[in-house]
């Protein structure tokens, strides 16, 4: 607000002197040319008449000539007053437009809405700095979620985007330049409602500043930051709350196991899935000889996950600025130059340049070379969907859909993070366990994934977690239904967070302590069954005992006297 | 020397002036307060007013505060007047006209310290 008046105020000086000056010549001037009155006297007008005469006039409204008749002298002076102050009026309506017209004031406008706006939301939200692909495939991820995003993005046509798409709650988006600390504030990140900022800005010079500077601010906010060079990485790496993607050594993580270790890839997938969906196909990524096209910073990465998993391969790339390697081999990507970067024993072929169309005429060349190659191909532009999906490729690398990926599981399912995290590290036999348990104690869908908290604030829990009733509180009887102790609930517990420990797979004669985490993955609404459990004690005690507990002081008196 | 200035402080200055001459004289005889020496005094109060505006320092905006209080003030004086005249229709007394130099008097305390600032931000300057 402060900048909006500011500026008015400033531009308006000049025209409102000129009006307060017209205003008091004819005023004055009014009052000082003699009349007369209704019987002849002679007779001035006071100040007051004068004013409104001039008001009247000025604004061309023209009641006529109040309170007497004028004199002709009166007349002279008013004929001057009419040219004066219409001039000086659209001389002073002229330049409040043309300054409502000026971009300088029209930012300065839009920014204080946004930051009034921002400044009122009631509700979580996550901020996003840069609405290109990813952010915008990440805002309307929130948007399914029913969180709201706050965007900047420094392109106006991009900026103005979020009016024109198609949003339950649309997000509050501003023009700006993020790396500016006074922005960062306005778009909320010191906000208590503020759960992330996710930085997906092209350069990661700006990212690296939006970043370190918002960490700056807030100390305590999650950033994410998608970032592509080691350096930038290695800067950032410094800040505990500042969380680095690579979009494309996710993948090649991804690729490298699904090549190592199957199981654990597939495991992933299917629990990041959209719960409900049917259940992934386990990966299969032939060993062998690989081709990978286009050794830019994807076929880099690509090339080192082959690499550590002991897999030969062989770049082509026309680029002649890039460094000789022993695998990369300088030509174009005719029918000859795959001849001699060996097709005929190629298993697979990874297309990466940054063009789409240049990636799918790739693939077409290649498969006719060898029809029966194993396809990994990059899709640049979101756009640009069904032309990838003709190619009918094994594996597709969309940077915004990994992005998407990557942050909903550190955002929204922390603890199922770090479950996938723990797995990846115990390899491919915990991995294979847990697909057995998914497989034959739910179904051959992706589960719903929740976690239940069992904290002693709870009404439902506080007797059980103090250690007030016969025996502690096990994780067992958390599967029973409440509704009908006979059956078993369809889920998995996962995960068993207490403090920092993590055990996985917990069994299900684990004693609950307060403060415990339980990671579960199960069918679709046993999460609200489960709450039952939180909020009144009567359903845990039910299940526990079989008995229905009394709920009144005089039921649980009886109760107690005929146990007695 | 600086006409930006210049006309600043003959603003400012006037403003102070005529706002003195308006109230000097017993504050219940109304043939010594002429309706002609507030009507300037309100013209150059919201001159001054306006040439404050959008200045953003804190001496700015004091400045800015001391003339709107001016403003205020002597817009108040002059509609008792016009009351007395034309709403309810009686010749200026002395107990109205003390009520109208009274309210003066109350932006001529507000213009003076809007000259004091002038002074001070002037002594500030060392060049």
């Amino acid at each position: 607000m402060g900048d909006v008046l500011f500026i008015a105020l400033r531009r308006l000086r000049t025209p409102l002197i000129t009006l307060i000056l017209a205003y008091a010549i004819s005023v004055a001037g009014l009052v000082a040319i003699p009349g007369v009155d209704a019987q002849g006297h002679p007779a001035s007008l006071g100040f007051f008449h004068a004013f409104y005469v001039v008001s009247y006039t000025a604004t061309t409204i023209g009641f006529g000539e109040l309170p007497w008749v004028f004199s002709d002298a009166q007349r002279a002076w008013i004929t001057f007053t009419i040219y004066l102050s219409v001039t000086c009026w659209a001389y002073a309506l002229g330049s409040i437009f043309a300054l409502v017209q000026e971009p300088v004031f029209r930012t300065a406008v839009a920014r204080s809405n946004f930051a009034r706006r921002v400044r009122r939301l009631n509700e979580p939200f996550y901020v996003i700095a840069g609405y290109g692909q990813s952010g915008t495939a990440l805002a309307h991820a929130f948007d399914e979620l029913h969180t709201r995003s706050v965007l900047i993005e420094l392109r106006p046509e991009r900026a103005a985007r979020p009016d024109v798409e198609v949003y339950q709650e649309p997000p509050l988006a501003l023009c700006a330049d993020a790396r500016w600390p006074d922005i960062l504030t306005d778009a909320g990140i010191m906000h208590r409602r503020c759960k992330a900022l996710i930085v997906q800005v092209g350069d990661d010079e700006a990212a690296q500043a939006i970043a370190i500077g918002a960490s700056a601010l807030n100390p305590d906010l999650t950033v994410i930051a998608r970032v592509h060079s080691t350096l930038a990485r290695a800067n950032l790496d410094g800040f505990p709350n500042i969380t680095v993607i690579d979009p494309f050594e996710t993948f090649a993580a991804n690729l490298e196991m699904a090549l190592a270790t199957p199981a654990v890839l597939w495991v992933e997938e299917w629990l990041s899935s959209v719960p409900g969906s049917a259940c992934p196909e386990p990966p299969v990524v032939p060993k062998g000889h690989w081709l990978i096209l286009g050794y830019g910073r994807f076929g880099h990465a690509v090339a080192r996950a082959l690499t550590h998993t002991g897999t030969t391969w062989t770049a082509i790339d026309a680029n002649a600025r890039l460094p000789d390697e022993p695998h990369l081999q300088h030509s174009d990507n005719s029918v000859e130059s795959l001849h001699t970067a060996g097709i005929e024993q190629a298993v697979g072929i990874v297309a990466g340049t940054d063009r789409d169309a240049m990636n799918l005429a790739l693939i077409t060349r290649a498969r006719k070379l060898k029809p029966g190659l194993h396809v990994i191909i990059r899709q640049n532009h979101v756009a640009e969907r069904s032309l990838i999906e003709a190619a009918r490729a094994h594996l597709c690398f969309v940077k915004s859909e990994i992005m998407v990926r990557e942050c909903l599981q550190l955002l929204v399912a922390p603890l199922l993070n770090r479950f996938l995290l723990q797995v990846r590290r115990k390899g491919p036999q915990l991995a294979e366990q847990i697909a057995v348990r998914l497989l034959t104690e739910l179904e051959e869908r992706v589960p719903h994934i929740w976690v239940f908290n069992a904290y002693a604030s709870y009404p439902g829990l506080r007797n059980a977690l103090a250690g007030q009733t016969e025996h502690p509180l096990l994780l067992r009887e958390l599967l029973i239904n409440p509704l009908d102790p006979a059956q078993t609930l369809k889920a998995v517990p996962l995960l068993l967070l207490r403090g920092d420990e993590e055990i996985m797979l917990p069994p299900p004669a684990t004693a609950l302590h307060s403060g415990d985490r339980v990671l579960f993955a199960g069918r679709g609404g046993v999460e609200s069954l489960q709450h039952r459990f939180l909020l009144d004690p009567s359903p845990l005690g039910y299940v526990r005992s079989g008995v229905e507990p009394a709920r009144s002081w005089l039921f649980r008196t009886l109760q107690a006297r005929q146990t007695r | 020397m600086n006409l930006e200035k210049i006309i600043f402080g003959f603003f400012i200055i006037l403003a102070c002036t005529l706002n003195f001459g308006f109230v000097i004289g017993d504050i219940d005889r109304p043939e010594l307060h002429h309706a002609s020496e507030l009507f300037a005094a309100i013209i150059v109060n919201l001159i001054a007013t306006v040439l404050k505006f959008g200045d953003r320092t804190h001496i700015g905006a004091t400045h800015l505060a001391t003339s709107l209080v001016a403003v205020l003030q002597l817009l108040a004086a002059s509609i008792v007047w016009m009351w007395q005249l034309h709403i309810t229709g009686q010749p200026m007394d002395g107990q109205v006209i003390s009520i109208v130099v009274s309210l003066s008097g109350g932006a001529l305390l507000a213009n003076f310290i809007s000259v004091i600032l002038l002074i001070g931000e002037t002594l500030k300057q060392s060049r």
